[in-house]
């Protein structure tokens, strides 16, 4: 790239979002991503809306129906009290969903501030926060998870706390890199020159050029969170019946497989849904921004 | 012109960038005969890169070539298939790399690396060599690039070689497989003037002796003055004039030909520009400075001793080549690295005061944030001396007008620059606090010529009108010759000559001077008279002191 805008007088005549447009809608990837997440989101906010059982969701029981397989009336079949499955896993996707929004919102920025104060300041900042990442990093992360959710309650928080807890290291030391080879550019040389503070630096001048990097890795990592979450719920530590959540939803259903394969496989083809379409994006995104893994 | 070793004809070489075509040659023809060696010049966006990529086949994937020849002794490149094309690479011609310092793979033996290289381009022309024929090749090309023991070479890693020698290793490289045609894309332009010289030195003989022909990609006319017969100029994608060197240099017929002659800085003759002596007070007084990176046995020893007073309205060019600890001086005064002994006063104050001095970097790619706007990047320092509201939008004007960019410019980024103006926007930066004292570190390395002038004119100007004083770093001495009001040479930590430039042209004491500035590429014979005479066992000494 570097080349070539040095080879074309007329580049600067291109402005940089148009570019980063462009290059989005020429990405199959990305674009098939994005599809992919948004109908996941649009369906999740309405989920009451767009259901045809949105009351099965709770605690509804229907023994007529039960073990019902995937009909008109309901697409992914109904499970063992018959309740409509497509209409918990669209709800079990609103965990999904919530689970990531609640761990990568607060797991990226503390991660990503602990990075980036670790990588400009060196020293013993830097010292401190890697030893600590590096212990972080050597615990089994599930083993963790599992030991945390069982000291508390089992419930979406503490799952969430347990992960959070566990997610930040990757941020952190993924910012850390980039931040440290970033603080020895001469553009923040120049900006502590002309009487810029630390804040200023981190955030104003390091912490843009390290966007594309940690957009990519949590676009990734919110697939990550969710197999992650449906892990602990399918072991029993994350949400509790009758809450619809996808792992949940698995684990319930495991003991009638082969008979009723679709109580199982319509929850996990959701949970494959949406994971790929946050690695779909995020390959995308890697392409886009041109970041190395 | 049938006995053409490398005919183009008509090349029209197309870019797709973000769903825009644009035309990036148009129309380029030339020929190269046998043992002829022909310059590509032009500056940056000339083309004169992108027709050598065309010959080679290493255009970019964007790139279309929509119509001309390439002919290869006789034979039309564009039209053979991937194969026959791979299988020139090498014999019919070869490629001098760039950049010996990232050409070569830290984790494999010099040997290995010309090893590999060999063996794959052989495999290529079914040629069956054994590894010890293979071996004694390689052995016989670094001798032929002067590396005096090869078997101690092909042993080395790339890190324990200097900079003038993994060049020299690349140059060996492009020679194995004894190619008719050499390209040479702006060869030892990373590397130090002297070391440079030698390295022309070196592939004028070659090409000599070898009886190859040579392409030559530069944007330095002296470059081209001392390796072409011929010289291809281009400009925006066209080719402005063609002829011998000797009419180009002297009698250029095309006005942009012109232009680049006058651009570049004369060392001797009636072109050259005296800074007058300043006889201000001192604002900087330097005192026998010290400075040791590392520990123990790691212990570097950057800069001995050095003493200089910089005087109130002066231009102090402190000129050496890499190591020479030029840099490490120029920081202890900006007070970014503390000195390990000795004094620097500015004002009759210890150092430290951030708002005496400001510097402008080498690279203004590097030295402005990509994203952030030119008005945010001027703010900064603005800010932070307190200044707000309409004084600060006020001052904001007036550091544009200073540095002759328009207003509207305030809200571009940096990649909507060319790099000239990113330059004056790091000036501007640099200027925004009002320092008296400016440390222009290479300030105009990464420019083209025609734009370098335009920043020293600049800068000249800007010392007149606002009283500053600069302090230049650099290892261009002949840009230094019309800048500085004086120069000191630095070799190895120390200042090993110090004067007005006039005199120590014309009269250079130190031999490193004389070699230094012998080694300067220049543009007409008249100069090259001129030049001190070094001898070849002082040079030599100083090759290997600078480039290990």
């Amino acid at each position: 790239m570097a080349e070539l805008q040095m080879l074309d007088p007329n580049e600067h005549a291109v402005s940089g979002r148009y570019r980063l447009w462009w290059r989005f809608s020429r990405n199959a990837s990305a674009v098939a991503g994005s599809v992919i997440i948004l109908s996941v989101v649009i369906l999740a906010v309405f989920a009451p809306w767009l259901t045809p059982h949105p009351k099965d969701a709770g605690m509804v029981v229907d023994f007529l129906h039960r073990h019902q397989p995937p009909s008109a009336e309901h697409w992914f079949g109904t499970d063992k009290v018959g309740r409509d499955i497509f209409s918990r896993t669209v709800f079990g996707l609103r965990i999904s969903l919530l689970l990531v929004v609640g761990v990568l919102g607060i797991s990226v920025p503390s991660g990503a501030v602990l990075g980036l104060c670790a990588g400009y300041f060196g020293g013993w900042t830097e010292r401190i926060i890697g030893g600590l990442t590096n212990i972080m990093l050597a615990m089994p992360p599930l083993v963790m998870a599992l030991a945390i959710s069982n000291l508390l309650e089992p419930n979406l928080f503490n799952a969430m706390l347990s992960i959070t807890i566990l997610w930040w290291t990757w941020h952190a030391r993924l910012v850390y890199n980039v931040s440290k080879s970033i603080a020895t550019e001469d553009y923040v040389e120049a900006a502590r020159l002309s009487g810029a503070g630390p804040a200023h630096i981190l955030f104003r001048e390091i912490l843009p050029n390290c966007v594309p990097v940690i957009s990519v890795k949590t676009t990734l990592d919110a697939a990550f969170v969710i197999l992650f979450g449906a892990t602990l719920s399918f072991l029993g530590f994350g949400v509790q019946p009758p809450t619809p959540d996808l792992g949940t939803m698995v684990a319930d259903a495991r003991q009638y497989l082969p008979e009723y394969w679709w109580e199982v496989v319509c929850p996990g083809a959701a949970i494959l849904y949406v994971t790929l379409g946050f690695n779909l994006l995020g390959d995308g995104l890697r392409d886009m921004f041109d970041v190395g893994s | 012109m049938a006995a053409a070793l490398l005919d183009v004809q008509g090349l029209d070489v197309f870019f797709t960038t973000y769903g825009r075509k644009r035309q990036v040659l148009r129309d380029v023809g030339f020929s190269i005969a046998p043992s002829e060696r022909v310059a590509l010049i032009g500056e940056t966006g000339s083309g004169k890169s992108v027709t050598a990529k065309a010959i080679i086949g290493t255009l970019p994937n964007n790139a279309t070539i929509d119509g001309g020849r390439i002919a290869l002794e006789g034979e039309d490149v564009l039209s053979l298939s991937r194969d026959r094309r791979e299988a020139l690479k090498g014999t019919a011609f070869s490629l001098i790399m760039q950049d010996p310092l990232s050409s070569f793979n830290p984790v494999f033996r010099i040997g290995t690396h010309l090893d590999d290289v060999m063996r794959f381009a052989d495999r290529r022309n079914g040629i069956r060599n054994g590894k010890a024929a293979r071996r004694k090749r390689i052995a016989e090309v670094l001798r032929r690039v002067q590396l005096s023991e090869p078997e101690r070479v092909m042993n080395a890693w790339p890190s324990e070689l200097s900079g003038g020698m993994r060049q020299r290793v690349l140059i060996g490289l492009a020679l194995l497989h004894r190619p008719r045609l050499l390209i040479a894309d702006e060869p030892g332009t990373a590397l130090d003037v002297t070391t440079q010289d030698e390295i022309l030195n070196l592939v004028n003989r070659l090409v000599e002796e070898e009886g190859m022909a040579l392409l030559l990609i530069t944007h330095n006319l002296g470059v081209v003055r001392k390796a072409a017969d011929r010289v291809v100029v281009m400009h925006h994608g066209d080719i402005v004039e063609t002829g011998p060197t000797e009419r180009i240099m002297k009698e250029p017929a095309a006005a942009y030909t012109l232009s680049l002659l006058d651009a570049v800085p004369a060392l001797f003759g009636p072109k050259v520009t005296d800074q007058p002596e300043s006889r201000g007070v001192p604002i900087v007084t330097i005192r026998n400075l010290d400075k040791l990176y590392g520990r123990r046995q790691h212990r570097f020893h950057a800069v001995k001793n050095v003493s200089f007073d910089l005087r109130k309205g002066e231009i102090f060019g402190l000129a050496g080549e890499s190591g020479s600890g030029k840099t490490s001086v120029a920081r202890m005064v900006m007070g970014l690295t503390p000195p390990s002994a000795g004094t620097i006063e500015i004002d009759g104050k210890a150092a430290g005061d951030r708002r005496a001095t400001q510097i402008v970097y080498q690279n203004p790619g590097t030295s402005l944030n990509p994203r952030r706007s030119v008005e945010q990047t001027l703010t900064l320092p603005l800010a932070s001396i307190g200044m707000r509201g309409a004084a600060r939008s006020a001052r904001l004007d007036e550091l544009m007008q200073l540095v002759r960019l328009p207003r509207s410019y305030l809200g571009k980024y940096p990649h909507e620059l060319s790099g000239g103006q990113k330059q004056r926007v790091a000036i501007a930066r640099a200027l925004a606090a009002e320092p008296r004292i400016l440390i222009l570190d290479e300030p105009t390395a990464a420019l083209d010529v025609s734009v370098q002038k335009t920043i020293i004119d600049l800068l000249l100007q800007l010392r007149d009108e606002l009283g500053l004083t600069y302090l230049i770093i650099s290892h261009d001495l002949s840009l230094m010759r019309n800048f500085c009001s004086r120069i000191a040479i630095m070799l190895r930590g120390e200042i090993v000559e110090e004067g007005r430039p006039a005199e120590l042209f014309a009269e250079p004491e130190h031999p490193y001077t004389r070699a230094l500035i012998s080694a300067i590429p220049v543009v007409s014979d008249d100069e090259e008279h001129l030049k001190p005479k070094v001898t070849e066992t002082e040079r030599q000494r100083f090759l290997v002191a600078a480039t290990q």
